[in-house]
């Protein structure tokens, strides 16, 4: 694998349970504030009421689209808004929309499910509502883009795929610019489903700690702007980052556990590494996957002290809870904008070391010394994805 | 980008199973629906609709291993098995191949199966194997581990446009030599829900899918999985994939002069306008879905239909297409020869793929 062109990221947007906003979420970060609470939005029969991470507002975008596209749709807005551009500024250019998600691609809807096993005829409109909620569709649509369009459903790392391979079509000349991101919505389907893996926690989450007992859900999205260096230049527009590299590889282990070795995410991680052309003494910290989870967090940490020792890591997942689809493209985001600061925050949630686990993430924030960060998936089927970036010219 | 040498098939549908089954279909041009019942409102209708069967699995993978692995993973399985027996690469080295899945609904039965467990249960009753293999990349994953491939893993979910995107993935894994090798495959299910959303928004067909009748709504659900084996080799068994495209068509849409096509139409009245309105009167066109139904991944059938004949440089007489309102001329048997076979799909909402493919 050799070295590649970096790809300039122009905007970001981002919204979550820790913020309406990027510029929000990441006080919220820093001041170290979290506050999971029982799901609002729906029911449920479980006899804890595990917390969840809620997007306080109802994103707009009207009843004929999901919850997940109206997140998308927020996120993208506040991007291109960041970016400088206006719609208009979008035409005539080969603009792709790449997004990750979970339940955006899922036709599980309850109600119409419950009525249609019940004998019942239920009327279409939420399968329409599906049909019509794509997310990657939905941006592409709302903003006339003719490009190529690719929803991402690779479980938990769907976000930092849909990242990766949107910096390589800018890369390959595919598009001039492109709309890559995540989003993906709390529901009560995906809500049963952790649970019954036994890896949800009753209280807040958290990862890395010795206590640690499985995730909180989360909601939210994240979009990144990419473009083509011409197309950038040609706007004028500043690079607040660059993706320098990524990687991706698979366990082939089992459905729903990390290889024990984290096989797959030491290849994800020289992968990336090695399109960057980023040693090991260039990397500021990692924005690591840190669900909470046992298992994720014992092998993600080994692989981060055999592969990157000494260099800090942290889990945001605290913050904003386990967005899924979304979550690889938040954390994009966020790590971007920590290379800005200089700074990144706490892993909240971490108190105790687990002597399982051979290195311990940020205890508290802190300033950070390199160009370069990285940010790390792990997923159900055994994916790993990673993203390099660089740091930007502002 | 460098063109992508197909070097294996393998397909499950109604039709059969691998490309001997394919090859039969299109040489009868014709395969013949199930009958299966629909529940409607307390009773139940008969819905016609292209399944397809697995059985053969178990040439390749051992009965014990498939115990927990549903239907969906099972037809994606299959699809990849025969894709590298047909490659004569079942026993290579699996390392630095990519697996990438396109797929429109995802395990559609097992997603329902999911809620089944609760609903009948109660929330604490949700059933973990369901749930973990209703996620849309769980036939993605079941490949892997069941196959034991090392390298990336991409699921692509964008309804009938799912192909199309999932191949500019592919090629970009062999251009940035990522991988040396890419399975690349569609795979959908049908189920209960779908029968019943396929009469609520279409009625009940007939059976009779004739694709280029563009005024006439007949299409006929189908499942199935159709894999290609693709390498960055100058040599390939079945020709090359020449350019891939996705896109709306707010922008241009170029087919070329007297472009052949393969379309991906597939009986919907609201996609039949679109060929109409965007076909030029210079082009031969073609459709196949009768042979394996209609399907968000029918595109990976057409790109299978297509890299049969680049191989066999011959062009298949298509299945009866009741043309009407087709505004250029059809595509019959013939040689392949030296141009492009396009592989176009038109979706509702404006989007469209093409794939070219060549022999050389």
């Amino acid at each position: 694998m050799s070295r590649v062109v970096p790809v300039a990221v122009t905007g970001l947007g981002c919204l979550c349970a820790a913020g309406a906003d990027l510029p929000s979420c990441l006080e919220t970060l820093f001041r170290e504030e979290r506050n999971p609470q029982p799901p609002t939005r729906f029911g449920s029969g479980h006899p804890v009421r595990y917390p969840v991470f809620e997007v306080p507002a109802e994103p707009a975008g009207g009843d004929g689209l999901s919850r997940t596209a109206r997140l998308a749709l927020a996120a993208a807005g506040e991007a291109l808004a960041d970016a400088g551009l206006e719609r208009g500024a979008l035409a005539g250019k080969r603009v792709g929309v790449c997004f990750g998600t979970t339940v955006g691609s899922a036709m599980n809807n309850e109600e119409f499910y419950r009525r249609f096993r019940g004998g019942e005829h239920p009327e279409m409109a939420a399968i329409e509502r599906f049909l019509g909620s794509n997310p990657a569709s939905v941006v592409a649509t709302q903003y006339g883009l003719a490009g190529p369009c690719q929803t991402v459903v690779n479980a938990c790392s769907s976000g930092t795929d849909a990242v990766g391979i949107g910096a390589a079509w800018i890369r390959s000349g595919l598009c001039d610019m492109v709309l890559a991101g995540g989003a993906d919505e709390l529901c009560r389907v995906t809500y049963n489903g952790f649970i019954s893996l036994m890896i949800t926690d009753e209280s807040p989450v958290k990862p890395f700690d010795r206590l640690r007992k499985g995730l909180n859900l989360g909601e939210g999205a994240a979009v990144l702007v990419l473009e083509s260096e011409e197309v950038r230049r040609l706007g004028k527009r500043p690079a607040r980052a660059f993706v320098s590299g990524y990687g991706s590889a698979c366990d082939a282990h089992h459905l729903t556990a990390p290889h024990p070795e984290g096989t797959g995410l030491k290849r994800a991680l020289a992968e990336a590494l090695a399109q960057s052309g980023t040693t090991p003494e260039a990397i500021a910290f990692v924005n690591a996957h840190g669900t909470g989870t046992p298992d994720n967090d014992r092998v993600e940490s080994r692989v981060l002290a055999q592969a990157l020792p000494g260099i800090p890591f942290l889990s945001t997942k605290g913050y904003t809870g386990h967005t899924l689809g979304a979550a690889g493209a938040i954390e994009a985001a966020f790590t971007v904008a920590c290379l800005e600061r200089g700074r990144v925050p706490a892993n909240v949630g971490f108190a105790d070391a687990d002597p399982e686990l051979p290195a311990e993430p940020v205890r508290q924030a802190a300033a950070i010394r390199g160009d370069s960060a990285l940010s790390q998936s792990l997923a159900f089927g055994g994916n790993n994805a990673v993203i390099v970036f660089s740091r930007g010219e502002a | 980008m460098s063109a992508l040498a197909i070097q294996g098939i393998g397909a499950v549908g109604a039709f059969g199973c691998g490309v001997a089954d394919l090859r039969k279909a299109l040489a009868s041009g014709s395969v013949s629906p199930h009958s299966v019942p629909v529940p409607a409102a307390g009773s139940e209708i008969e819905l016609p609709v292209f399944r397809a069967a697995t059985e053969r699995l178990e040439e390749f993978i051992p009965r014990r291993s498939l115990r927990r692995i549903d239907h969906f993973s099972r037809l994606a399985l299959l699809g990849a098995c025969l894709a590298l027996q047909d490659a004569g690469r079942l026993e290579a080295d699996r390392s630095r191949l990519g697996v990438v899945i396109a797929t429109g609904y995802g395990a559609l039965r097992t997603t329902f199966s999911f809620l089944d467990s609760f609903i009948e249960g109660g929330d604490a009753c949700s059933s973990p194997t369901h749930f973990s293999s209703s996620v849309h990349n769980a036939a993605a994953a079941n490949v892997s581990i069941l196959l034991g491939v090392t390298g990336p893993s991409l699921t692509v979910s964008q309804f009938e446009m799912s192909v199309p995107s999932a191949l500019l993935t592919a090629r970009q894994w062999l251009a940035d030599g990522r991988v040396d090798a890419v399975l690349l495959g569609g795979v959908d299910e049908y189920g209960d829900v779908l029968g019943y959303c396929w009469k609520r928004f279409y009625g009940v067909p007939d059976g009779v899918m004739l694709p280029l009748d563009f005024a006439r709504q007949s299409a006929v659900a189908g499942e199935g999985a159709a894999f290609l084996l693709l390498t960055r080799e100058a040599e390939a068994r079945y020709g090359f994939v020449a350019d891939v495209r996705q896109g709306n068509l707010a922008g241009a849409l170029e087919l070329g002069e007297e472009p052949r096509l393969v379309l991906g139409a597939d009986g919907h009245r609201e996609c039949g306008t679109l060929y109409r309105r965007h076909l030029p009167a210079a082009a031969r066109v073609a459709a196949y879905a009768p042979l394996y139904g209609s399907l968000p991944v029918g595109p990976a059938f057409d790109l299978a239909v297509a890299a049969l004949a680049a191989g066999e440089d011959r062009l298949f007489a298509p299945p009866p297409q009741g043309e009407n309102g087709l505004p250029c001329a059809l595509l019959g048997a013939g040689r392949f020869g030296e141009g492009v076979l396009g592989c176009l799909k038109l979706g509702r909402g404006g989007d469209y793929g093409l794939i070219s493919v060549v022999r050389g």
